[in-house]
């Protein structure tokens, strides 16, 4: 009660709701970042987009959820076992599917990868419902729902973890892609394959491993999404998130990725205050088509 | 220039013309009808994206727009007391107008941007319209009173094989073989003087006034439809799987792919549920990894030399 009344000396009604709205915002944005992550990597990398980046994530989201029912194991945790998962299930999509698109030029790479993606974007959602039913489902765990108050203004503590996750897992991709070895070799690759190649990078490899580390990746924000609730129409609802991160954080950009995040989260946040939350996504939309239109590079790109 | 067709092509399409148009005489179960007026309807959406995605090589994921305002201009124009044909041709052109208005823009992005531009631009008019106009469109009683069957089956089955017709010529035309040029390198097309972006404006519209035909023709089949419904993403996903399907950048193409799409759903869909769409999912990624000529290129490998298989390859 106390801090109630503060916060109404501090500002109106009008400015709590603002606030709270704000770091929603802003935490929902983190989140952005990562789902964005291991498409923004392959995409990135290879030129391969994956559409069904958002399905994997509901996946992984779907595993910690299990592992949460049947083990007892939180979702946080739970990343360390999914991970490793699914980088072995990104090793085998690549030899599966994805291996055979290395031959072709970018632009064929990039839409027959979308349209293969696609493909697995109509089995994986659908497989889900036939095996797990289309239920919404959420791991509800003693945290759950639970916040700190800062005088009135409440902040959630797996929004707060959702946060610091991100800033780790951006900061360690950094760290790993400029200060390894293999890190260097992927950023080679990706800057010109053929002179990469020259230099004696091995440059399939190089793409099977940054796939699969792409498809791993998905595994961290699946395991928020687990927190937050899933259903398997998420499937379809996460690509055009991960797209518009990407795409305002610049292609290939994965420092970028963060900021990108919090500002889709915050844009979105300012259309639920000042239009509504029905025009939540349309407002985040708007933006991305902005973007595309006057500054294709990104928010931290370089023209080509 | 009869030529890509031949001379057995053009009497079996004279036949199926034939059969299509005796059809309703004989068959009286409003179902058979139905499953012929689904089919043309997906191959006039189909061709719609075909002449933009296959010919032109622009790969839009917002058709869902266009058919939308399509369907509502058609939908509002009969409601205001237009005789059918021209509620119809009303779609088409209230479809081709805003798509100008709103989607030029998007025709300085690029392959992949293009892509998602699209689908963004498709997004936002769906949840625009979801907010802007919801409920229910019910037919008036007047309206529903003359409904029948029959004469919306000629209407589609007639602008099916009118669109068919269209891309046919189209292909062959000047203006195709830009298109085509266009897709094949935007660059080399350029420098031969080719003005690509007026190319893509003509596709653009091209596409959508038969997208919104079939959004039309979407509106005249229902009795009432949530306002939403035509502009749901499905619409978007699904021309572009049939064209795949069928072939893509080929005038057969969208009407095979079409008639399997309508056939399987209606076989599997009501038996194995969500089955079918993980069957549909894994028989496009094959036809994407092994056929990506599709359906078309499969008919043309098995009377291989015949005068088909060279055109398509172009």
């Amino acid at each position: 009660m106390m801090s109630n009344a503060l916060i109404w000396r501090w500002g109106s009604e009008q400015v709590k709701t603002f606030l709270q709205i704000l770091s929603y915002g802003l935490m929902s944005g983190a989140l952005y970042g990562l789902i964005a992550l291991g498409l923004s990597l392959v995409f990135g990398v290879m030129s391969y987009l994956n559409v069904a980046h958002g399905a994997l994530i509901i996946l992984g989201a779907y595993l910690s959820f299990w592992l949460y029912q049947l083990w007892g194991i939180d979702p946080f945790p739970s990343i360390l076992l999914v991970f490793p998962l699914f980088f072995a299930l990104g090793l085998l999509l690549f030899k599966g599917l994805f291996a055979a698109l290395m031959k072709f030029s970018e632009g064929d790479k990039i839409k027959n990868s979308l349209l293969i993606s696609f493909g697995i974007l109509l089995i994986l959602p659908n497989t889900i419902i036939l095996s797990w039913t289309p239920d919404e489902r959420a791991v509800t765990t003693f945290y759950s729902g639970a916040v700190v108050d800062l005088l009135g203004w409440r902040l959630p503590y797996t929004g707060l973890a959702t946060v610091a996750l991100a800033v780790a897992v951006i900061a360690a991709l950094h760290v790993f892609l400029t200060r390894t070895y293999f890190g260097k070799s992927i950023r080679a690759v990706s800057q010109d394959f053929e002179a990469a190649g020259y230099m004696g990078i091995n440059v399939p490899r190089t793409y099977m491993v940054s796939f699969a580390l792409g498809v791993a990746l998905a595994s961290i924000p699946g395991a928020i999404v687990a927190l937050q609730g899933i259903n398997p129409d998420l499937a379809f609802a996460l690509p055009n998130k991960e797209l518009i991160v990407v795409i305002l954080a610049g292609v290939g950009s994965i420092n970028g990725l963060l900021g990108a995040g919090l500002l889709l989260g915050l844009v979105e946040a300012m259309g639920v205050f000042f239009l509504g939350a029905a025009y939540r996504e349309a407002v985040g939309l708007l933006l991305f088509v902005l973007f595309l239109v006057y500054r294709p590079q990104g928010l931290v790109g370089r023209k080509t | 220039m009869t030529g890509p067709i031949g001379k057995l092509g053009i009497g079996i399409s004279c036949l199926i013309t034939l059969a299509l148009l005796l059809f309703p005489l004989f068959v009286k179960e409003e179902y058979y009808l139905n499953l012929i007026f689904l089919v043309s309807l997906y191959s006039i959406l189909s061709h719609s994206w075909n002449v933009f995605g296959g010919l032109c090589g622009q790969i839009s994921l917002g058709h869902a727009a266009f058919f939308g305002v399509g369907a509502l201009s058609c939908r509002y124009a009969w409601i205001a007391g237009a005789p059918l044909p021209a509620a119809l041709l009303m779609g088409g052109i209230g479809s081709v107008l805003v798509t100008c208005l709103v989607g030029i823009p998007t025709l300085k992005l690029r392959s992949h941007y293009f892509a998602i531009g699209t689908l963004a631009m498709a997004m936002i008019a769906l949840i625009t319209v979801q907010n802007q106009l919801p409920g229910v469109n019910f037919l008036p009683p007047e309206l529903m009173a003359g409904y029948s069957v029959i004469s919306r089956y000629y209407i589609c089955v007639g602008v099916g094989l009118a669109a068919i017709l269209f891309v046919g010529a189209l292909k062959h035309s000047k203006i195709g073989l830009a298109m085509i040029s266009i897709r094949e390198d935007e660059d080399a097309a350029e420098a031969i003087g080719i003005n690509i972006f007026r190319y893509k404006v003509v596709a653009m519209a091209i596409s959508a006034f038969l997208a919104g035909l079939a959004g039309g023709l979407f509106a005249i089949y229902y009795v009432s439809f949530y306002r939403y419904i035509p502009f749901e993403l499905t619409w978007s996903f699904d021309p572009l799987l049939i064209t795949f399907i069928g072939g893509s950048g080929t005038v057969l193409g969208p009407v095979l792919g079409s008639l399997c799409y309508v056939i399987l759903r209606e076989t599997f869909a009501l038996s194995m549920g969500q089955l079918s769409v993980i069957i549909f999912g894994a028989v496009f990624i094959l036809i994407v990894l092994f056929f990506p000529k599709g359906l078309s290129g499969l008919i043309d490998k098995l009377h291989a030399g015949g005068p088909d298989s060279e055109t398509e390859k172009q």
